[in-house]
């Protein structure tokens, strides 16, 4: 009975709950909620800004689309937005030269940044599901193939790979204009010299660095360690400390 | 594949399509007197002819007749102080021939702000002046007075 009349009570709470809350909920959530639509004009003017914004000194926008909102979006909706984007990129980069060409100020440059940015967003996230779809099918990525090549200089580089109508041996073009490595005396003398000087250059970093971390420790001598540890991590302190560098000039007593 | 990256065409394959184009377009002021009917933009270099047509009948719903376009390469300069020849990027031109009796103008985006400005500068020569007329008239009876010298 007591437990009965327990729940009797929580229900009458959560009703009045509803009846307290329902009107709210309605008024900012649904039919409050404010969204704007363009207007598909479908014109030439589509390359301009819109009147009111002609010759104002600034135009406030807001932030780019990120990753994670478009990882809510389905493929149609991306495809719409990438549209979207694609002519407002246009629209301001119209905007952009005939603000050049007047010679006048281009009111909030951020703009662009602001709707490439959201683009490549687009694309990277169109490209996640790329790669999802092929290695659930195919168990490939999908991704242009590439390999590590060395070339003619004995050097690594990515070289992307690429269709060709006819076979590699036939292909003329594509045999003179890709060498890869092959022994000779010359690379072999120049690849020496090459190495040298990166090591050349790595030494003189290292003997830089150690004398920097001691000029530091001369200089601040209460400076916290672990910091100065984790920004040179190729130096030794302890080694630094016994150099005879560290201490500074003075007399002992 | 994945979205920039195309296999290559061939005989009876599919055709292939374009899902997420960047290609880009901006509508320039044209550089010569051109036909009303005739609108100028500069595009990506890697747009051909038949590429402004789609573009602009399938994004912007402009009905286009025929598509021109040219690479206008600009003009060379010194670089001032150091003297080397600085050259600016390439720009591809097309010239959108659209149907008889539609026209296109460009706009004046400034009509309104020129305006204004002129308004602006106005009111600060009147203020100016004002300013001026009424420093001649506190000093009128200082005559031949260094402007410094006060009592």
């Amino acid at each position: 009975m007591d437990s009965l009349f327990k729940v009797g009570k929580l229900m009458s709470l959560f009703n009045n709950l509803r009846l307290n809350t329902s009107p709210n909920i309605f008024k900012y959530s649904q039919f409050n909620r404010q969204f704007s639509v363009t207007t598909a004009n479908n014109d030439l003017m589509e390359f301009f800004d819109v009147k009111k914004n002609w010759g104002v000194e600034e135009i406030r926008s807001g932030r780019s689309w990120r990753k994670d909102d478009l990882r809510l979006k389905s493929n149609t909706d991306l495809h719409k937005l990438w549209y979207v984007l694609l002519k407002e990129r246009n629209m301001l980069l119209t905007m952009e030269q005939e603000c050049k060409d007047q010679a006048r100020l281009f009111p909030s440059p951020e703009r662009l940044d602001k709707v490439e940015d959201s683009m490549e967003n687009l694309e990277c996230v169109v490209r996640e599901r790329n790669v999802a779809y092929h290695k659930l099918e195919t168990g490939e990525t999908g991704e242009r193939p590439g390999k590590m090549e060395t070339s003619a200089f004995g050097l690594k580089y990515y070289y992307k790979m690429c269709e060709y109508p006819i076979p590699k041996f036939m292909n003329k073009k594509w045999t003179e204009k890709y060498k890869f490595f092959k022994y000779d005396k010359d690379v072999e003398a120049f690849l020496l010299k090459y190495r040298e000087k990166i090591y050349i250059e790595r030494r003189r970093k290292r003997a830089r660095d150690f004398n920097h971390v001691i000029g530091l420790m001369n200089r601040f001598p209460n400076m916290d360690m672990d910091a100065l540890q984790q920004q040179y991590p190729d130096v030794d302190i302890k080694k630094a400390k016994n150099s005879r560098k560290y201490g500074g000039h003075f007399a002992p007593k | 594949m994945s979205t920039r990256w195309y296999p290559i065409y061939q005989k009876g394959s599919p055709q292939l399509r374009v899902f997420l184009p960047n290609f880009w377009m901006k509508l320039v002021r044209p550089t010569h007197k051109i036909p009303s009917n005739v609108v100028q933009f500069a595009c990506s270099m890697e747009m051909t002819k038949f590429d402004v047509k789609n573009y602009m009948e399938k994004i912007y719903n402009v009905k286009c007749v025929d598509v021109r376009t040219r690479i206008h390469m600009p003009k060379t300069r010194r670089e001032v102080t150091a003297g080397y020849v600085i050259k600016d990027d390439d720009v591809k031109y097309a010239y959108v021939i659209m149907p008889k009796g539609v026209e296109f103008k460009f706009p004046d985006l400034f009509e309104e702000s020129k305006e204004k400005e002129d308004e602006d500068h106005e009111k600060a020569l009147k203020q100016a002046k004002e300013g001026f007329d009424q420093f001649l008239s506190k000093n009128k009876d200082r005559e031949n007075m260094p402007g410094w010298f006060t009592v």
